[in-house]
């Protein structure tokens, strides 16, 4: 048996999913974080599939602009987090709702 | 790959294209350098460099209007000028100018770094127009990214203030989702563009080229995958405009970030969304059926939640920021009728200029009105604003009138046009909804006014638990000239318009 192109969108999807809904519901702002990444793997691995699928080079650099900017957000993003938790304390979302009506 | 080839792939590069963009990036790292190189008293004349370089670089645009790269795509593809993305530079960097001027007050009132403040503002700036010239989805990916990334920053830039960073935490998260939603809808579209077996002679090298997208959409009306990618790209942009409903994060960021970065928001980030959504309605097209109803049902709620949700805030910034999800709400409406009618992007495009020139006469009476605290300005602080400082309320009335669409001012021109584009779309429901919304409207708009104006007006809420009237600054004469500047164009665009509006509509 071997391995198509639809069971790398398949496991790609799901990805995606458990990313998105893990970012939804999650409360601990460093899960919701992995989450995130977790949906740009998903379609880091996608891309790929397409790539290998379609011979076309486009995808696979595309997915070096893509590790780049997630590069680049996971630095922002852990920078802002680390300074909040010096600020409140707290990594969980619950608790970090200072900005309400 | 030899070489050679990848000399003459660098030969053809037309450097020249992107020159406002280059120099953008230049002046921003002048910007790190000059900090180094001053002496520490010196540094106050960063910003004042910084906003006379944009100056110059703005005129440089606007003597440069008609480029000799009209027309043309650049860089293998991946940009494409015409005067569309002329127009939006300009209104770009005036964005970024009054960002710039505004920053100045604002930053004076906190004890954090100044240079690099000015130097994201320019760098977002120039990424926002590589990104409305973009033609190529990795190019359009790119520079929206470079554009999310560097709010990221900008919105939690008061980091001594837990609200800023807050914000800036939601607005990572919200951020990062939305742009790995836009993400996957690139994946699928490139997936099914690219395809062997279904994608045109020659296409599938160039699989995410806007033209080719077209052309392949075209060619398969009615692929599946094609409409999963199209509805991702859609929600992604939708999270940028803060249409409903991808709106939740609007009033938290909006209430959170520092006023300057809040006005960027406002102004930049959604033209840019506008914007990229206009370019995409020549790509998606062929997929109208499935588009235009998506976009449709989006403008509706937005307006209707924009409005109803303004109605019952205090706080001024999270006021403006559901203010200005009702906006995105009537531009949505526009970019509909832009499906059915190419007139109505000239229609879109004027609203965006009356809605920048009046959003940045009322951030600005905001920025001095605030105190300390920005994150805390409530529509009690503007209770004596008419007595202490009248030019300041003027102005906010001015700017506040056009938001709400009141003739003879400029922002009823604007609806006037996207209303008209509208009803000859033949789009009567909507237009419905977006006068019903104007009518709301008024209200908010309207009890901001009366609370500056009006010294005996108090709110709802007891005066405990909001701080005192904050100590106002002294407006300096440059800001004054701004202002009155603002204002003066927000009523003369109101009732005379000269050429701008056959000018936007012809192309």
């Amino acid at each position: 048996m071997s391995v198509t192109l639809n069971d790398y969108l398949l496991v790609s999807v799901l990805m995606f999913v458990v990313g998105f809904f893990g970012v939804l519901m999650r409360r601990n702002t460093l899960i919701v974080y992995m989450c995130l990444e977790l949906m740009l793997v998903a379609a880091t691995l996608a891309l790929v599939a397409f790539s290998r699928y379609n011979q076309t080079m486009d995808g696979n650099v595309f997915v070096f602009f893509i590790l780049t900017v997630a590069a680049a957000e996971v630095a922002v993003g852990l920078a802002i987090i680390v300074a909040l938790f010096r600020r409140r304390h707290t990594v969980q979302l619950d608790e970090l709702n200072a900005l309400k009506n | 790959m030899n070489l050679d080839l990848l000399q003459a792939a660098a030969a053809k590069n037309a450097w020249g294209a992107i020159l406002p963009e280059l120099l953008l990036g230049l002046l921003a790292l002048f910007l790190l350098i000059l900090e180094i190189l001053l002496p520490k008293k010196r540094h106050g004349a960063i910003p004042a460099i910084a906003i006379l370089g944009q100056i110059a670089i703005l005129v440089g645009t606007l003597v440069n209007l008609r480029s000799g790269y009209l027309g043309t795509e650049t860089f293998g593809g991946l940009l494409q000028h015409d005067m569309h993305g002329q127009f939006m530079r300009v209104f770009f960097l005036l964005t970024s100018i009054l960002v710039s001027i505004l920053g100045v007050p604002s930053l004076a009132k906190q004890q954090v770094p100044r240079v690099e403040f000015f130097h994201i503002v320019i760098v977002v700036t120039g990424a926002m127009m590589l990104l409305v010239q973009s033609h190529h989805f990795v190019m359009l990916f790119v520079a929206l990214e470079t554009v999310t990334i560097g709010f990221y920053i900008l919105v939690s830039y008061f980091r001594s203030n837990p609200l800023s960073l807050e914000a800036g935490l939601k607005y990572l998260v919200m951020g990062a989702l939305s742009s790995s939603l836009l993400l996957f809808g690139i994946v699928f579209l490139y997936g099914v563009v690219g395809n062997p077996e279904l994608s045109l002679p020659g296409a599938a090298s160039t699989a995410m080229d806007f033209t080719s997208i077209r052309q392949f959409l075209e060619a398969h009306p009615d692929n599946f995958l094609a409409k999963v990618g199209i509805v991702l790209v859609l929600a992604g942009i939708a999270f940028k405009i803060g249409a409903v409903p991808f709106q939740i994060w609007i009033p938290d960021v909006y209430q959170g970030a520092p006023t300057p970065v809040t006005a960027l928001l406002a102004v930049g980030s959604k033209a840019a969304g506008f914007a990229v959504l206009l370019a995409l309605t020549g790509v998606f097209a062929p997929y109208r059926t499935l588009v235009v109803p998506v976009l449709s049902v989006m403008a509706g709620a937005t307006i209707l939640f924009g409005n109803l949700a303004a109605l019952t805030q205090y706080n001024v910034k999270r006021l403006i920021g559901l203010s200005g999800v009702s906006h995105a709400g009537y531009l949505l409406v526009g970019v509909v009728a832009a499906y059915h009618d190419p007139m109505a992007v000239g229609a879109v495009y004027f609203y965006l200029l009356v809605y920048l020139i009046a959003s940045f006469a009322v951030f600005g009476v905001m920025t001095y009105v605030c105190g300390e605290n920005d994150a805390d300005q409530e529509l009690e602080h503007y209770a004596d604003l008419a007595k202490a400082n009248p030019f300041l309320a003027v102005v906010l009335a001015i700017g506040l009138g056009s938001l709400a669409g009141i003739p003879p001012l400029a922002g009823f021109i604007g609806k006037l046009l996207v209303f008209v584009a509208a009803f000859h779309a033949g789009l009567y429901v909507l237009l419905g909804i977006a006068i019903v919304g104007v009518v709301i409207s008024i209200y908010y708009y309207f009890g901001w006014i009366k609370a500056a104006v009006f010294p005996f007006w108090s709110g709802r809420r007891t005066a405990e638990g909001v701080s005192q009237a904050c100590p106002r600054l002294q407006v300096g004469l440059l800001f004054k000239l701004v202002l009155g500047g603002l204002t003066i164009a927000t009523v003369i665009l109101g009732v005379y318009q000269g050429g701008l509006i056959p000018w936007l509509a012809a192309r």
